[in-house]
């Protein structure tokens, strides 16, 4: 029983480490033996494709866990990855310029507000021995002006080290701050709509996405389908850092995926603003009432995805040698299905980073064995589809389940059986009703 | 009285009339008529559409006579309908239309033609023949030239050695398999010459090409030749290669030839040739302008190809002012 009970927890595991297995066993082998798939090159290869995806899905998972979805992150990454291209290509006051450093003074004001008043709270908690921050009142200086100038300040800073940089191109530092800057601020406009208009995540984020994909062309302007970067001759030479591998065999955007994966999941996991995320998605009016401020919890989830698709639209510039209005078409849908694989519930409070980056894997190396046994490309979106569904089933039932469903087998009297999994009640085709309410939190 | 008023106005409006159009006749229509030409895009958002854009527009403004109006249909059928049912609205002197698809669009041509304005369709035909002319480029004809160079860069008929990744374009779009045919009209012939790839579509994308290249990478060890659909597939494919070290042993040939993309990279030295698919901006509205001016155009233009390698690659940069 307790083995029957880890195979069940661990359901997530098995999938990868089954397509893991598929993938080596049915690899082709080099002229001298050796088995491609598993070569390091080629793994090496997967982390690289999936970093775009995979950062996108990160920034997913935590919306989705409040119960939202984030529909404009190909968007938002088109926006960044235009924003990016003429950054590092055109000088001067450039549509990029107009949208980038507004962006990032924003972020500043509200980024170094923020902290400076997370840090007074916190002096303030261990004076006074209170431990919740809502029982707390900061006086009008500490509490509004002290923070207000720090932000300032800050805003003056990146100010006076960006706007030299726009005479010439920018370089590698200045787009790394200034393109982030302008997914956060898009991605909280999506949150602040959400949460101030009381909105469907859904529909917000759907407007968001027709507007910036018109925002991104408009940027690219009409002449400039794509905006290519040659770094070297018509970009500074230091942006290859984000494409070089690193002590030669790691690809960068492979680790910008996994740093942020990682922090990500210690954020969630560790932190009292993840278990507020959780909490909000497994029944938000009790969480409000309990005293969390959920539309602020909401609203830094909403940004910090648009965060991810900057970073993301970034490392595509860099492996790809262009930004264009099209660079993120789909990838939203991706992402969503990368996460839904990886356990998370759509209907929030449910899932995990490490399933989502299982979820991610499994799509990467889905595509990878596919592509090294050169299967039709029309084929191979039937596989995934038909890959999509047979892991969430997987994920979400066992197969007594389904085959009691059909009436091929008894359905077991105990309810509580090994997997510890309720009958699904409700009678529909979704993928996500009933299943395993308590497997987090 | 009433009546009367109406009468006079009427009867100065018609004197005015009459000096006008006599006037008009005098000058000709060049002066006082413009041409009202309008052009339906299906999308501006592909390099190749933006550069169709620019060719039409330049050409536009060596013809003052004519007023040029372009809709964008946005990359959708529907919307591209409405642009086209919006012009003949405005009654234009005659319409251009790229249209993004064959069957969506035939029916608002029809439209057009039985609304008597005399339709040119560019680039993609549509399915009925009433309209006055098409200006398109043959793809098949141009997959052939590649298909030959591709065989004299791989040691001249008879005796080509290779292997050969050809990169797709849309698996279902007509350009992508008309590319694929006159290509392998040549290569087919060649028993030295092995196809690696089966059906790999980069969807004209230079992003999807890098990693089916670089799978292509590790799962050959020799690859001689890449063929992409577009030059930006072709260019993905070397950018693959270059990551791994291996491009120096890669030919590669592109489609397309735009002066900022294609015929760049060649010049670069990163594609051995690209072959012209020359927009029909320019000889569209040239001959819907000598067709309004009453002279007889023919039914079908064939725009030519043109091989692009790194000898003519500088001379039409310059041209291009790049």
């Amino acid at each position: 029983m307790t083995v029957m009970k880890l195979v069940s927890r661990t359901k997530l595991y098995w999938g990868l480490i089954a397509i893991f297995l598929i993938g080596i066993i049915w690899s082709p082998l080099t002229s001298s033996g050796k088995n491609i798939f598993l070569s390091s090159g080629n793994l090496l290869d997967v982390l690289r494709q999936v970093s775009t995806t995979g950062l996108i899905a990160t920034g997913m998972t935590a919306v989705i866990i409040t119960g939202g979805i984030d529909l404009s992150v190909g968007s938002l990454m088109a926006i960044c990855s235009v924003v990016c291209a003429m950054l590092l290509t055109v000088p001067g006051e450039t549509p990029a310029l107009m949208l980038g450093v507004p962006s990032v003074l924003l972020s500043a004001l509200v980024i170094g507000a923020w902290v400076m008043r997370f840090v007074f709270l916190n002096l303030e908690k261990s004076r006074t021995g209170i431990s919740h921050s809502r029982d707390l009142t900061l006086d009008r200086v500490r509490g509004v002006y002290i923070p207000a100038l720090v932000g300032i300040v800050l805003g003056a800073v990146l100010l006076f080290y960006l706007l030299p940089q726009s005479e010439s191109k920018f370089g590698v530092l200045g787009v790394l701050l200034v393109v982030p800057a302008v997914g956060l601020l898009f991605g909280a406009i999506n949150g602040i709509v959400i949460v101030a208009g009381r909105l469907q995540p859904f529909i917000v984020t759907l407007a968001m996405m027709v507007t910036a994909l018109g925002i991104a062309r408009l940027t690219a302007g009409q002449n400039n389908a794509v905006l290519p970067v040659y770094t070297g001759s018509n970009a500074t030479a230091d942006f290859d850092i984000l494409r070089s591998l690193v002590f030669g065999i790691i690809p960068m955007p492979g680790i910008f995926f996994l740093v942020a994966i990682i922090l990500y999941a210690v954020v969630l996991n560790l932190t009292p603003f993840g278990r507020f995320v959780y909490a909000i998605g497994g029944n938000e009016e009790a969480a409000r009432l309990s005293g969390i401020e959920s539309g602020k919890i909401k609203i830094v989830t909403y940004a910090i995805s648009g965060l991810l698709a900057g970073i993301a639209a970034i490392l595509y510039v860099a492996q790809y040698r262009q930004g264009k209005p099209d660079a993120g078409a789909g990838l939203e849908l991706d992402a969503i299905a990368a996460v839904v694989i990886g356990g998370t519930s759509l209907m929030g409070g449910r899932g995990s980073l490490a399933g989502t980056f299982c979820g991610v894997l499994i799509f990467g190396l889905l595509s990878n064995i596919l592509q090294l046994h050169n299967i039709n490309s029309n084929l191979q979106l039937v596989l995934k589809g038909l890959i999509i569904v047979g892991t969430v089933l997987v994920q979400e039932r066992n197969a007594r389940e389904i085959l009691a469903r059909f009436r091929l087998v008894f359905p077991r009297r105990a309810r509580s059986e090994a997997s510890g999994e309720e009958r699904p009640r409700k009678e529909t085709m979704s993928l996500n009703t009933g299943g395993n309410g308590n497997e987090t939190s | 009285m009433k009546r009367r008023d109406t009468l006079k106005l009427a009867v100065v409006a018609a004197a005015l009339l009459s000096t006008t159009s006599l006037f008009t006749a005098h000058d000709g229509i060049a002066q006082d008529k413009k041409l009202r030409i309008g052009f339906s895009q299906a999308t501006t958002i592909e390099p190749w559409r933006a550069q169709f854009n620019k060719d039409i527009i330049a050409e536009a403004a060596k013809h003052p006579e004519v007023e040029l109006i372009i809709t964008d249909g946005e990359d959708k059928t529907e919307k591209q309908v409405a642009d086209v049912e919006n012009l003949i609205r405005q009654e234009v002197d005659a319409l251009l239309i790229s249209p993004k698809e064959s069957a969506g669009l035939t029916g608002v041509v029809t439209q057009a033609i039985d609304a008597k304005i005399p339709v040119f369709v560019l680039d993609r035909n549509v399915e009925t023949d009433k309209y006055v002319q098409f200006v398109g480029g043959d793809n098949k004809l141009i997959g052939r030239a590649a298909g030959e160079y591709a065989v004299e860069l791989l040691g001249g008929p008879g005796k080509a050695k290779g292997n050969v990744v050809e990169i797709w374009g849309g698996m279902g779009t007509q350009p992508a398999h008309d590319r694929h045919d006159g290509f392998h009209e040549f290569t087919d012939k060649e028993p030295g010459i092995k196809n690696l790839l089966d059906q790999q579509s980069g969807d004209w994308k230079q992003d999807q090409a890098y990693n089916i290249m670089a799978t292509a990478l590790r799962n050959n060890e020799k690859i001689d030749l890449v063929y992409g659909h577009n030059d930006p597939m072709a260019y993905g494919a070397y950018l693959a290669a270059k990551d791994a070290g291996r491009e120096k042993d890669i030919k590669f040939i592109g489609i397309d030839a735009l002066p900022g993309e294609g015929v760049t990279w060649v010049n670069n030295g990163e594609l051995s040739a690209t072959f012209l698919y020359a927009t029909p901006g320019a000889e569209g509205l040239r001959q819907a302008i000598k067709y309004l001016k009453g002279e007889k155009v023919e039914k079908n233009v064939v725009l030519p190809t043109l091989k692009v390698t790194k000898e003519n690659a500088a001379k039409i940069m310059k041209d291009n002012g790049l």
